[in-house]
């Protein structure tokens, strides 16, 4: 392993003569299990290091990453981000990298001894533990566990270190009659405490539904009810892209002039809230600005837009981590990412949602949960979901086209659950939705 | 530079010595292979320089297949130790439990070769490539209502290196040069968007032999025009794909189902489908990894295999899958070229390249002009397999609406999905134009590589469903 610090104070002394400057430097120990065909087909082990250094001579900008594979990895790095400076335009937009300042939060615990300790026999065992759990087939699953290290420098006085662990896990299970379903789960997390006999459980039970289910016919208006795995990427693909400062700074963001206004339904109340442990929560941002725990929507309000440097008066949430993967942050420009946006949980049971819904469906799994960034917009096709008719599902269907708009429907919120799950970045409940339509064949 | 070109050079007498060592720890098949990549990109926003960087990344891939499994090792570092520890720690991934006797059966290749580019990005001056973005980003000024405008130039140079247990021997060199305009007109409460650009394994001759100013100037033309695009209407219609989102229906419908690991695991509704009939007549399907100058075509794949052409549906038959060296063995057949990895740091398993349907004998307004009601595709934004299911999503920049043979007006983003056989059973008109469009490939939700797909303008029935 190398030494993070003895690198980026090595930088820092190279680039420190120019007017701004700024020297990333992470590491990270990554270990995967790979499940195929309900048997370990492949463990990997990859260490990854490398640095980006920024450097700015008024508002021209040289930028350039490396891995760091020895003693002149920093020359090299260096070499090329005067090599871009030389040829860099002035930008009016640059206005600086981070200004230190006083943490404001206490970082909540995002390290794991054990995964820091883990040996491909654990690995093993965790694998097995699933397949053991699961009585259908898995046709393909991983499970990946890393240590990052990360260490940012500024010629302004920003010194900040940052280290946590990551869990991610991918899941997919398939029944092998003549008309298979399958089931998918996902994992995030700092903490081993991933529960596979559940998931395992989980993946059998969505994968017998789905071999149950026919293909939807005709077109319908109702209600959409959304649980954590489906929501969490619908809330991040809109919600979160809409008060993106970078959105709101080009005009890309149909929220762009409602701070203060009701942009959503009363019981719509979202945090990003870096104090309690997820993949990406920390101190200092990527860049080296303190975070802190922010009030994005109140009530339906619009209370906060996020940002990172570029964007100025920067909100700590300039970000070159992934909350899923740990390989490669030296090589990506920050860009603002929410630290742990969560929704306010409801009183209300999935169960209870459902028995409430008086025409609806509920998804279990589309083909990919997202809505269209700038205009919220989604047509998604439905691998599985229930129709319910008057409070009962009484249907399940496939192979339909559910189609509304996010930013419409977080204005028609029906109920929301009280079940929160963490999906990376986004931690949501079920919640569900009218204005929405169905199309089948 | 120098010390990335001094690593490849003295990366393929360690890469020997850590196939060496992983065979003497036991390994039945290895192989090392050190890859560097540079990456330059440039990118011009609203007339400013948002984004201009410099990338040089690198490292090996050591692997070891033991009974029946691989164990993986990935280091950055080029040191000879390093790299043999990485090695090391491979084949203690690979051990534990048999769990089959498989036998690899690799070809011997011993080949080194340098990109077929005109014009090589290495030897044209960065200050020249700004000014492509910049010159692209300019061109989208043409109305107050485009609100964002980018210009982007990015450039790509791998070097791969490969040694295996098999006695191969390679080296060789990937370039890819593209350059975009993307336009965002807004109008009131309206937005829309709008993007084009080539892409290649070429060189910088891609930049030089495009009209900038054109290309930038129609990009912001047509997302104003999509300001005035209605809610597309939703059910099972008579859609004809432009040769984009006919490329997203071969990559998703048929593609992913055929790749090589969803067979031998039976997760692909087209496992023991060779010789079946699953379209119509008119189609033929390909994944060619050979074709000059294609976004996903490659010299060899990560395992050293040579890239190959594979008839996937031969006039509507189903004739073939794609493999890696595991699944060719599993299948008792030869790999095909279809072994790919993201990068150094990401595990090898099969994925397509230039995926394509070839042509048919019409042209495109002549399709127009025989379709009573329809709807036109125009662009893709991406898609979604379902290899288990046989379905696929298909989600569309934009479409237009035509009543008896004529386009009446644009069409809002849109989804199109079904199943993928019936769909393509129902296909009667294919034009004799076929277009590539390169982009990336995820499977599953990450390993993302690099790929082409494309087709000709294909008419066939589809559900449509239009966002609100």
């Amino acid at each position: 392993m190398s030494d993070i610090g003895y690198y980026a104070e090595k930088a820092m002394r190279a680039a420190g003569g120019y007017g701004q400057s700024e020297v990333y430097v992470s590491e990270a120990v990554i270990n995967t299990v790979y499940i195929d065909d309900s048997k370990i087909s492949n463990i990997e082990t990859k260490l990854d290091s490398g640095m980006m250094i920024r450097i700015a001579d008024g508002g021209r900008q040289g930028k350039a990453s490396v891995t760091l594979s020895g003693e002149t990895s920093v020359q090299e790095c260096m070499a090329m981000a005067e090599s871009v400076l030389r040829y860099s335009p002035e930008s009016t937009e640059f206005k600086g990298y981070a200004q230190p300042g006083q943490a404001r939060i206490v970082l909540p615990d995002v390290w794991d001894k054990r995964v820091e300790d883990i040996t491909p026999e654990d690995l093993r065992e965790m694998a097995k533990m699933l397949i053991d759990s699961c009585p259908v087939s898995i046709p393909r699953a991983q499970i990946r566990v890393s240590t990052n290290d990360c260490r940012v420098i500024n010629g302004n006085g920003v010194d900040c270190s940052h280290r946590s662990t990551l869990v991610y896990g991918h899941f997919t299970s398939m029944t092998t009659k003549d008309h298979p379903g399958e089931g998918m789960e996902t994992f995030h997390g700092t903490h081993l405490d991933i529960d596979l006999p559940a998931i395992g459980e989980s993946l059998a039970r969505q994968a017998n539904n789905a071999a149950a289910s026919h293909e939807f016919k005709g077109s319908e208006k109702l209600s959409m009810i959304l649980p954590p795995g489906q929501l969490g990427d619908m809330m991040n693909s809109s919600v979160v892209a809409a008060v993106n400062g970078e959105n709101v700074k080009y005009g890309r963001s149909l929220w762009k002039d409602s701070l203060g206004q009701q942009v959503a339904s009363e019981q719509l109340t979202i945090v990003d809230d870096p104090t309690v442990a997820a993949p990406l929560s920390c101190v200092f941002d990527d860049e080296g600005t303190p975070t802190e725990r922010r009030v994005v929507v109140e009530g339906g309000v619009l209370r906060s837009f996020l940002r990172d440097s570029f964007c100025g008066d920067s909100t700590g949430n300039g970000m070159r981590r992934s909350s899923v993967e740990a390989q490669g942050a030296y090589e990506r420009t920050p860009v603002i990412k929410a630290l742990n946006v969560t929704a306010k949980p409801g009183i209300y049971t999935p169960e209870q949602i459902i028995e409430q819904t008086d025409n609806g469906i509920y998804v279990e799994r589309f083909a990919w949960p997202e809505a269209d960034e700038m205009t919220g917009r989604f047509g998604l096709n439905v691998r599985c979901g229930y129709i319910i008719r008057k409070g009962e599902i009484v249907d399940t269907v496939n192979n339909a086209l559910l189609m509304g708009n996010m930013l419409d429907a977080v204005r028609n919120i029906e109920l929301v659950g009280n079940d929160p799950r963490e999906m990376g970045v986004v931690t949501v409940p079920t919640m569900s939705f009218s204005g929405t339509e169905l199309v089948g064949n | 530079m120098q010390a990335v070109l001094m690593k490849a050079e003295q990366a393929q007498d360690v890469l020997q010595k850590a196939v060496d060592r992983m065979q003497d720890l036991g390994a039945e098949f290895s192989d090392a292979r050190s890859q560097t990549v540079r990456v330059t990109g440039v990118s011009s926003m609203n007339g400013d320089i948002r984004q201009l960087v410099q990338k040089s990344t690198g490292g090996v891939c050591l692997r070891a297949w033991a009974g029946g499994r691989w164990g993986y090792g990935t280091a950055t570092s080029f040191d000879r130790d390093a790299v043999v520890r990485a090695a090391e720690q491979a084949v203690r991934n690979a051990s534990g439990e048999r769990k089959s006797d498989l036998q690899l059966e690799p070809a011997t290749v011993r080949e080194h070769r340098k990109a077929d580019v005109r014009i090589h990005p290495d030897s044209v001056d960065l200050s020249e490539k700004i000014a492509a973005a910049q010159d692209l980003d300019r061109a989208q000024a043409i109305d107050d209502r485009i609100i964002n405008r980018v210009g982007s130039y990015s450039e790509e140079v791998k070097t791969n290196s490969l040694v295996n247990s098999a006695g191969s021997d390679l080296s060789w060199e990937e370039v890819r040069t593209l350059c975009r305009a993307m336009s965002v007109a807004a109008d009131g409460q309206r937005m829309e968007r709008y993007y084009d650009g080539p892409d290649s394994t070429l060189g910088y001759e891609v930049v030089r032999d495009t009209d900038l100013e054109e290309l930038g100037r129609v990009t912001a033309k047509e997302a104003i025009e999509t300001l005035k695009a209605d809610r597309a209407p939703s059910g099972n219609l008579t859609v004809i794909s432009d040769p984009m989102v006919s490329g997203l229906l071969a990559h998703e419908a048929m593609g992913h189902a055929s790749e090589g690991d969803e067979i031998t695991k039976k997760r692909s509704f087209l496992t023991g489908a060779v010789g079946r009939k699953v379209a119509s007549d008119i189609i033929t399907m390909y994944d060619n990894g050979t074709v000059h100058g294609a976004h996903g075509s490659v010299p060899f794949d990560d395992e050293g295999t040579p890239s190959s052409c594979t008839t996937i549906i031969d006039h509507g038959v189903y004739r073939g899958y794609m493999h890696s060296l595991e699944t060719a063995s599993q299948l008792g057949t030869k790999p095909t070229g279809n072994g790919r990895a993201e990068n150094y740091g990401k595990r090898v398993w099969v994925r397509m390249t230039n995926t394509y349907f070839g042509p048919g004998e019409w042209g495109r307004d002549e399709i127009i002009a025989d379709t009573k009601d329809g709807i036109l595709c125009d662009k893709m934004v991406n898609g979604m397999e379902d290899p288990v299911g046989g379905c696929f999503e298909a989600k569309c920049l934009r479409g237009f609406l035509i009543r008896n043979g004529e386009i009446v007006k644009p069409l809002q983003s849109f989804t199109l999905t079904g199943r993928s056989v019936d769909i393509l059973s129902s296909a009667d008109a294919l034009s004799k134009e076929v277009i590539l469009d390169g982009g990336m490939c995820g499977k599953g939700i990450e390993d993302w590589v690099r790929v082409s797909s494309g087709g000709p303008y294909m008419r066939a029935r589809m559900i449509v469903g239009g966002g609100q």
